[in-house]
């Protein structure tokens, strides 16, 4: 028997053979307009004059007041920062468009570490950056075996107090059991999120020990949400009556691990202003009941519950939260049919009003303070995942967050949390606890409540000079001003440094490169002090040029550095506001 | 044998289009937006429609269609005929370029080239045992049938098969890492090198640091294989690490296929050892193992080729589990990873390249039956 094709595999093969044949003939399809756009030469820059700088050069920005929109170069601006100067090489000052209480909180995220101006030019343009560090700090990057491994070893002319292991290995596993094995194998000496059911294994093995955050410092937090735009949440009632019906001891004791806590708030009380005014009601199963008749609903109604499989630390067992949510509001009447949505889905339907049940979904800490929880969800620029904004609490964050006087910011959070209560966008569950584990001897164990462990403080048990940490997964890159991803983030804060970095364990902002930085009255200009006789681990100088330039390349959005692995730099525009030359942005990748 | 091995390459062609096309359109059915899968829980309409923008996701899909959040529209505009995703991915393809990875921010080729020879080397093994120890059980199944020890190697076979990679892999991490830690049976429970581990890349090696292109690529291709790296460099203390990582995974992974193979091999055996010839060939006085090795073992591996290749698709699936429970960052993590992430450049990328594995495997498979058995390359050619 001979094998030869038939003629629909001829034609096949011929259709086939005509599409490669017409596709390599044309163009190539690689560049988009906004990439030709973007290629243009900078419109601004940094123009040193002897010692003095500022960013933009001509200063033009405009900010937005009294309704209108603020403007730069011709294109509208809506961010916060007006200008960056450089009085001298160890001083620079930022001027903001209105009071920002958490500039030093913001300036601590590592995403807005200081780079070398002239290794940033030498590095970003190639890529070169995306792979390898220049930092001033006590590690310096010595290779980055792809797929296993980031090795470091001790920056001889750190600043500061040197490296307690000489040597440091950034591994990665994604599941919590395989690092777990890791850790009893004696292979590494840490890890990071210990899973939830492994708290009482670990904290019993005497070879081992769980570090947790200190108490009352799970950053993040669980809630209940509620589109007030569809029915029945437009009914103010029945949004009432779910925040008495839900037993939130019970889901924190069933499915969190220890050290997690009820929600009474919606921002974890760990943060200055966030347990002001009135507390959520506590579990009240008849009062529910009750609500729910003068409603209109004595006998309860059928929605969704909706959620997704997506584990966080303020949510570890998605679907078995969700069933026991179900079961909990059964008993008030409420039937609901549980809706597991796709993860990155979700996200989508909640930005865009879409999910019309109750919602399960949270928040974790970009920087530790609490505009950085309230004002995304309740602000005046609210997510429309609550429907359309609540005017009483939105006023009073805008209070909240244009004052520094503690007084005032203390009446508005105040009124702004008790408006949350009366108006009952959502409720809040639970803050999550989550743990790492190292094995015994190791010094300063860490579990930092925003992720941000330093390897440098900690030692090797029985003399080893090498101290070896497993995280959840490999780094996208380690240009870390264009990562949004926690993991990237860890592997920066090893060699990197901003002006302010966060306390060992602990969220209060404290000066690393700025001896200190100084508000004005009405907290609108910042004046920052940097430490003198840095050094970079290329050996260059440490001064405000290099601040600038490594602000300038996220703000501006026409920089030629504003090119990283995605070139969004989001969290500028998450935390600041706006670009410069936003029209611009995204930059044009390689 | 040439003109066999020609007409199915060609064949092949249409194959792998077609899975190309399958698979492009299952990445953009799939639910999920890979703007939020890429710029985070925090992505807003502004900087996802920039991002769509800037990768052509804002293009239609294929001529014609429209994606819109989740819905599919019919377009009017007819630029869609030549500008629009698919044809853009094949004109790139054509030109070799498989696209820029969301995830990772780089070529798609890269991430193969870095991550492949990890997937290679761990096959590699897998299938090497897989065909040692299904092969061995198999012979001694067959040699005394219905014994004891065809029962206990049968055994082996039905409990091998039944175990699920996930369930293997984390039992054999943990009993080798941890209960036997501090013993000489211990062995990492994950990772390719032990954590700290220093060693030269070929080039380095052999002073061509400064190579580049693609003879530097291929050297960096077989650096990657770090027991490959070890036996060309002599860097004996890489090639004894990696081994050691490597024992875990690649009995993970090759334990379903090791049983299926012994039990394949087993019932072949058993079909041939009761010909006539094998008669014939004891009757003749030959000694039992002459007549086992030498007559009746070729004429039975016949089959057991086929499942030696039709195991190493098996094995590319079971990648993926493997490698994850292993923290092995190859080709089947990689996939894990880009689906999660709604990384279609690289979803396409690497199902176009396993697509092509399988092909090749497919073709030698074919090609060693003619080496195996001359009447089959005599068929072929006729």
């Amino acid at each position: 028997m001979t094998r030869s094709p038939s003629w629909s595999l001829r034609l096949a093969t011929l259709f086939a053979g005509a599409v490669i044949v017409v596709a390599a003939c044309g163009p190539a399809a690689s560049t988009s307009p906004s990439q030709s756009a973007s290629a243009a030469p900078p419109t601004t820059g940094p123009t040193v004059v002897a010692e003095a700088e500022q960013y933009p050069a001509d200063g033009g920005v405009t900010c937005a007041s009294g309704g209108n929109p603020g403007s730069y170069d011709g294109e509208d601006y809506s961010g916060k920062v007006q200008l960056i100067e450089a009085p001298d090489p160890y001083t620079v000052i930022f001027h903001l468009c209105s009071t920002d209480t958490a500039f030093l909180e913001k300036m601590a995220f590592s995403v807005f570490a200081i780079y070398d101006a002239d290794w940033l030019e030498a590095n970003v343009p190639n890529g070169n950056a995306l792979t390898t560090m220049n930092g001033t700090g006590p590690y310096k990057l010595d290779q980055w075996q792809p797929g296993a491994e980031i090795d470091y070893s001790a920056f001889d002319g750190y600043w500061g107090d040197k490296a307690v292991a000489p040597n440091a290995v950034l591994r990665w596993g994604a599941e919590s059991a395989q690092r777990l094995n890791e850790l009893r194998s004696g292979n590494i000496e840490g890890m990071t999120l210990v899973g939830a059911n492994d708290f009482e294994a670990v904290a019993s093995d005497s070879s081992l020990q769980l570090a947790s955050p200190p108490a009352g410092t799970n950053l993040n937090t669980f809630y209940l949400g509620m589109n007030h735009d569809k029915a029945p949440w437009d009914n103010a009632k029945v949004r009432e009556a779910v925040s008495y019906a839900i037993n939130k001891q019970r889901l924190v004791d069933n499915f969190y691990p220890p050290g997690s806590e009820v929600a009474k708030y919606f921002t974890p009380c760990a943060l200055d202003f966030a347990c002001e005014g009135d507390p959520f009601p506590d579990f009240n199963l008849q009062k529910a009941k009750d609500l729910l008749t003068e409603a209109g609903y004595p006998n309860g109604f059928e929605t969704k519950l909706q959620y997704r499989p997506a584990v966080r630390g303020y949510l570890p067992q998605p679907p078995q939260i969700a069933e026991d949510l179900q079961a909990q509001l059964a008993d008030v009447g409420i039937k609901v049919t549980l809706d597991e949505q796709d993860n990155a889905q979700y996200i989508v339907n909640s930005n865009t009003g879409a999910l019309d049940g109750l919602f399960m979904l949270g928040w974790g800490a970009d920087y530790p303070e609490i505009t950085n929880f309230m004002d995304y969800h309740f602000g005046a620029g609210c997510t429309a995942a609550f429907g359309a904004c609540y005017p009483d609490v939105a006023s009073q964050l805008t209070t909240g967050g244009s004052t520094t006087d503690q007084a005032t910011r203390t009446a508005a959070y105040a009124a702004a949390n008790s408006a949350l209560v009366q108006d009952v966008p959502m409720v809040p569950l639970a803050h999550g606890a989550f743990a790492n584990a190292y094995v015994a001897g190791v010094s300063v164990a860490q579990a930092s409540p925003l992720s941000n462990e330093l390897l440098f403080r900690m030692s090797v048990p029985s003399g080893g000079d090498t101290l070896r940490f497993m995280q959840n997964s490999e780094p996208g890159s380690v240009f870390c001003a264009d990562e949004t991803d926690g993991e990237a983030l860890r592997a920066c804060e090893q060699v990197l440094e901003g002006l302010y970095g966060f306390e060992i364990n602990g969220s209060a902002a404290v000066p690393v490169l700025a001896t200190s930085c100084d508000p004005n009255a009405d907290g609108t200009v910042w004046t920052c002090h940097l430490r003198q006789g840095v050094k970079f681990q290329d050996g260059a100088d440490f001064t405000a040029h290099d601040v600038i330039v490594s602000m300038a390349l996220q703000w501006d959005a026409a920089h030629p550095l504003h090119k990283g692995k995605s070139s969004q730099f989001e969290y500028w525009a998450g935390l600041w506001g706006d670009y410069l030359h936003a029209s611009q942005q995204p930059a044009a990748p390689e | 044998m040439i003109q066999f091995i020609v007409r199915r390459l060609v064949i092949s062609v249409p194959v792998v289009l077609g899975v190309v096309f399958i698979v492009f359109l299952l990445a953009r059915i799939v639910p999920g937006d890979p703007c939020v899968a890429a710029l985070g829980e925090h992505a807003n309409p502004k900087s996802c429609a920039a991002f769509n923008s800037r990768i052509g996701l804002d293009l239609p899909i294929f001529p014609f269609i429209v994606k819109h959040g989740s819905s599919y529209n019919l377009s009017s505009d007819p630029s869609s005929i030549t500008n629009n995703q698919f044809v853009r991915f094949l004109g790139d393809l054509a030109h070799g370029d498989l696209g820029t990875s969301v995830k990772h921010g780089r070529p798609v080729t890269t991430l193969i080239f870095e991550r492949l020879p990890t997937t290679v080397e761990l096959t590699f093994y897998a299938l090497l045992f897989a065909i040692a120890a299904g092969i061995g059980l198999g012979i001694i199944a067959a040699s005394r049938h219905n014994s004891k020890r065809d029962l206990f190697t049968m055994m082996i076979a039905n409990l091998g098969v039944s175990i699920p990679v996930f369930v293997l892999g984390l039992m054999l991490a943990f009993a080798f890492g941890v209960l036997l830690k501090d013993t000489p049976f211990s062995l990492p429970p994950s990772g390719r090198l032990s954590a700290g581990l220093r060693f030269q890349t070929i080039a380095e090696a052999w002073g061509a640091a400064s190579l580049s292109g693609p003879p530097r690529a291929v050297l960096d291709f077989l650096s990657n294989m770090y027991t490959v790296n070890g036996l060309i460099t002599g860097q004996w203390g890489l090639l004894g690490d990696a081994l050691r990582h490597l024992v875990l995974p690649a009995i993970a992974l090759g334990t379903i296929p090791m049983a299926i193979i012994a039990r394949m091999t087993r019932s072949s055996l058993l079909e041939v050892l009761g010909r006539e010839y094998i008669r014939t060939a004891e009757a003749k006085g030959l000694r039992p193992r002459v007549v086992l090795f030498r007559h009746a073992l070729r004429n039975a591996l016949l089959p057991v080729v086929t499942v030696i290749g039709l195991s190493i698709a098996s094995l590319l699936s079971g990648a993926v589990l493997t490698e994850t429970i292993f923290g092995l960052t190859g080709i089947g993590l990689t996939v894990f990873e880009s689906i999660s992430a709604r990384d279609y450049v690289v979803i396409q990328g690497l199902a176009l390249l396993v697509a092509l594995i399988y092909v090749i495997v497919n073709l030698i498979t074919d090609i060693s039956y003619g080496l195996l058995d001359p009447r089959v390359r005599l068929t072929q050619l006729s």
